[in-house]
């Protein structure tokens, strides 16, 4: 033990729970070895210390105060309204995607429905005027570009074959 | 366990009688970590605000008490960890008082005197702003262990805590200790030296 520096012995254990043998030890050690004189006496303090805290706070023992419970109890209830007001908020969230998606769909129906036949109905009736004016002429007589034929010779070249036909 | 399962169904009533029955002990023990009462209020109200919240955890196998010292024990570690710690120690800091209680200490370190409560005030004061100056787990550790005389096993149950590790815990946070301390009374050495030498 002479060889031995006694600081991982101070430190293993309170001081308070050496044993007398121990403590002897360690003074036999500490009288020769100025470094562990100085880590003793530290120790010693260290614990005094502690001990006298551990007294004083003992001696003053805080209790709770008149109104701690009604405090606490308000404290709780606010806690308790912030929750559900978040709860509230997390599923207006997630209702609120459901919703909107839902809204989405019904409008894309509408549209799909409504508007887009409509626009197709409204072409047709645009487009089947000019279709109807120059088809009879392109696709039969492919003469519609030319202007020195008049209208009489047209029902001519038409109806004439039915007529020789009879 | 009645007034558990009332106070889980939102007996208010219940939650309030555990408070009157539990709250001097939840009071007592964070006044340990604690010095300013504001603080330990703080703390206690903490405590029962978590109890609420994890009454659903509580299966009655242990007693409410026990229940109710681990939550105050994890409470006021976290306290102690987000509060600033104080920056190192020095000689310079201390206050008259205080040097004077370490010279007298020093004189004398291997005596346990009893000491008027004057100066116990003042120890206990010098005790807080040393253990300021350590990480939260090693004032717990020292205040539990070294002071308050709580076994191993007890700091184990209170925090949750392997038994290795609390005592690895306390092994390290004497040493923090024992070095703060150490640096304190060299400091005080070294000026009572450099008075002596002024003097003569």
């Amino acid at each position: 033990m002479r060889d031995e520096h006694i600081i991982s012995l101070i430190e293993s254990t309170s001081l308070a729970n050496l044993s007398e043998n121990e403590l002897a030890l360690i003074r036999v050690h500490a009288k020769g070895c100025a470094t562990c004189l100085q880590a003793f006496e530290a120790a010693q303090v260290s614990l005094l210390l502690l001990k006298e805290q551990a007294a004083v706070q003992s001696a003053s023992d805080l209790g709770p105060s008149p109104f701690f419970h009604t405090r606490v109890l308000a404290a709780l209830r606010e806690r308790q309204a912030v929750n559900d007001t978040w709860a509230f908020a997390r599923l207006w969230r997630a209702a609120g995607a459901l919703a909107s998606s839902m809204v989405a769909t019904v409008a894309a129906l509408a549209f799909l429905t409504f508007v887009i036949p409509d626009t197709q109905v409204a072409t047709i009736s645009q487009a089947s005027p000019n279709a109807n004016s120059y088809s009879a002429e392109e696709v039969i007589l492919d003469q519609a570009q030319s202007d020195d034929v008049s209208d009489s010779q047209l029902l001519t070249t038409i109806y004439d074959g039915d007529e020789e036909a009879r | 366990m009645e007034l558990a399962r009332s106070a889980r169904d939102g007996d208010e009533s219940a939650f309030e009688e555990i408070m009157r029955r539990y709250s001097p002990r939840v009071f007592r023990f964070a006044s340990k970590f604690f010095k300013q009462r504001s603080l330990v209020e703080e703390a206690a109200q903490e405590v029962f605000l978590k109890a609420f919240t994890e009454l659903g955890s509580f299966e009655g196998r242990g007693s409410m008490e026990g229940w109710l010292t681990r939550i105050t024990t994890n409470t006021c570690l976290n306290l102690l960890r987000s509060s600033k710690r104080r920056p190192e120690l020095t000689v310079s800091d201390l206050t008259e008082d205080q040097t004077d209680w370490l010279d007298k200490n020093l004189t004398d370190a291997a005596t346990e005197q009893h000491q008027s409560t004057e100066r116990s005030l003042v120890a206990a004061d010098l005790a807080g702003r040393v253990l300021q100056t350590m990480p939260a787990d090693d004032q717990l550790v020292l205040t539990m262990i070294d002071g308050e005389d709580a076994s191993v096993k007890d700091v184990a149950e209170m925090t949750g805590w392997s038994e290795s590790k609390v005592k690895t815990q306390a092994f390290r946070a004497r040493r923090r200790m024992r070095e703060a301390v150490e640096k304190l009374l060299a400091g005080r050495k070294g000026r009572r030296q450099e008075l002596g030498s002024a003097r003569s």
